[in-house]
């Protein structure tokens, strides 16, 4: 352990992180403490910041996409999404009908795989050993699936201006339908392993209570904003791509503790499939990538593109100076907003409670620090 | 599907601010305003009360005007709010002074802290008022180290990548599929 550095009668810093496991990535949280309280956590950020929006305006813009991925390597396929939305969206491309159908079959299935991966990561935190095996176990469905058609496992870049790169075949198709059923009958063991389980219930009810004048304040969104009782999400209130067609929920908290965020995500899993189930069944037939010029030529001005990943609303921002290349492009992240609020949120609580607040939080630091 | 939409430019237009609205298929945002220095507290002031969320404060490098006498830097800060009950979003815009100072909004809404000071890193856009504007993405010794500023062989000024003022064409040349690639 740290040699605590004494600062008043009984007051110490205490160094979180950067190694720390339950930071989930090189995050410095640096504590000031008595004894067991935490007064005041400070965030130290940049540990692995890369500036992608420097690469994003070296490059053109066709280069870009493999960053895309780099940045929330858990839910990439959303990331993505977004950009190459936000280029069709300035370069006036069309996509066809079974493009957008595939493109919202894969994000969704990335974002039950993130969704799997945090809610094992997060028990693992809170130090229950077991779940973890049965989440990755099902995880593991996921990304051979998605394997199969984008040829990587976590670092996608499948998207293409106007489409994707390679259509899906009876294979994929069958897999995901066997996984849809498959995760089906697992809701009954997470169940029993987890959402009744009373230490789990302990750790997380009525801790690190999120209001939704403080979720305004610092501009939270995703399932943490969720938690608190606000029905936000992209994929309805400002629909893109195919979303429009299909019928689903937005799970919402009552009062935005640590067990709302986890009943949101959980509940989300399941909209998730049920989002993916209407999209095979009605899957169109047609071209999967329509015809783009080899130069996209971004035309001056602005554009702005918003998608919903499995951490919250993700922008891009583009400034287009009639080349190929962006004059500028800005990446808004989710994570980045939600953790800006761990100050106020965790002035005065257990230690323990901030390790249980910050794995509800989901965070994922490389795109925190981009 | 879509909720009931208000149009807030009437709200912002009264508080006497530059508000237009813009083609939303194109531009992704349904507002642009276009602040000086000295509105922005209050235009952000005026969104918390409307409701507005701040979605994130950035900002980016023309070439300045020539011939001013007050003069501007040649950056720009933007900001852009959102809102979670319906979709509205607005593009706020204020070109830096000389004195590369803008009034910080961090006590208004406490989300934009880390987000200027992250502008401060890659501008050097000094926050007036801000608690904190030690580097937060980049190192400590790199406090005098701005990124994200261009050099002047690739400054383009800002009607160069700003909308023409009449209606926007779409860029359609050279339809070459790019399948092979």
């Amino acid at each position: 352990m740290l040699e605590p550095e004494i600062k008043e009668h009984n007051r110490f810093f205490l160094n979180m992180g950067p190694q720390h496991p339950s930071t989930h990535g090189v995050l410095l949280i640096v504590l000031e403490m008595e004894g067991e309280y935490v007064l005041d956590p400070q965030p130290v950020l940049g540990f692995i910041h890369r500036m992608h929006e420097k690469m994003g305006e070296s490059r053109p813009c066709s280069s870009f996409m493999p960053n895309t991925a780099r940045m929330d390597y858990v839910c990439a396929l959303p990331y993505n999404h977004g950009y190459v939305s936000l280029i069709e969206r300035k370069a006036g491309i069309e996509v066809p009908k079974r493009a957008e159908y595939i493109r919202v079959i894969t994000s969704e299935l990335n974002r039950v795989a993130s969704h799997l991966l945090w809610l094992g990561a997060y028990l693992l935190d809170l130090g229950a050993f077991t779940p973890i095996l049965y989440t990755f176990d099902d995880r593991e469905h996921i990304l051979d699936i998605l394997e199969s058609i984008t040829g990587s496992r976590l670092t996608y870049c499948y998207y293409r201006f106007g489409g994707v790169c390679q259509d899906i075949d009876d294979k994929f198709i069958e897999a995901t339908r066997a996984f849809v059923k498959r995760m089906r009958k697992r809701y009954a063991i997470y169940e029993k392993l987890v959402t009744k389980n009373i230490i789990f219930i302990k750790r997380t009810e009525n801790i690190g209570i999120v209001s939704p004048d403080m979720a305004l304040r610092y501009g939270m969104t995703g399932p943490n904003l969720r938690g608190s009782g606000i029905a936000y999400d992209v994929r309805k209130n400002e629909p893109y791509s195919v979303y429009p067609e299909f019928e689903f929920e937005i799970p919402v908290g009552e009062q935005g503790d640590c067990l709302d965020r986890y009943m949101v995500r959980i509940r989300e899993i399941e909209q998730s499939l049920r989002i993916i189930e209407q999209a095979l069944d009605r899957l169109p037939d047609g071209p999967v990538r329509s015809k783009v010029p080899k130069n996209i030529k971004l035309t001056p001005g602005d554009c702005n593109f918003a998608v919903e990943a499995a951490r919250g609303e993700l922008s891009y921002y583009l400034l287009g100076d009639g080349t190929s290349t962006p004059y500028r492009l800005k990446v808004r992240v989710p994570s980045y907003s939600n953790l800006s609020c761990l100050p106020e949120l965790g002035r005065g609580i257990l230690l323990p409670d901030l390790v249980s607040i910050l794995g509800s939080f989901d965070l994922v630091i490389p795109e925190i620090d981009r | 599907m879509v909720k009931d939409t208000k149009d807030y430019k009437e709200d912002f237009l009264n508080q006497g601010f530059d508000a237009t609205e813009t083609a939303y298929d194109q531009r992704g945002y349904h507002l642009e305003v276009v602040l000086n220095v000295n509105q922005v507290r209050k235009f952000a002031q005026t969104a918390y009360e409307l409701g507005f969320y701040l979605v994130f404060v950035t900002g980016f490098h023309v070439r300045p005007d020539e011939g001013h006498d007050t003069g501007n830097s040649g950056l720009e800060v933007v900001y852009q709010f959102a809102r979670y009950d319906q979709p509205y979003r607005i593009k706020a815009c204020v070109s830096v002074p000389n004195s590369l100072e803008v009034p910080s909004i961090s006590d208004i809404y406490q989300g934009a802290n880390w987000h200027e000071r992250e502008t401060r890193d890659f501008y050097g856009v000094v926050f007036g008022g801000h608690p904190n504007l030690n580097p937060l993405l980049l190192a400590e010794e790199d406090a005098d180290f701005h990124p994200l500023l261009k050099e002047e062989t690739n400054l383009k000024s800002l009607h160069e990548v700003s909308w023409p003022s009449e209606a926007p064409e779409v860029a359609k040349e050279g339809a070459e599929d790019e399948t092979g690639r």
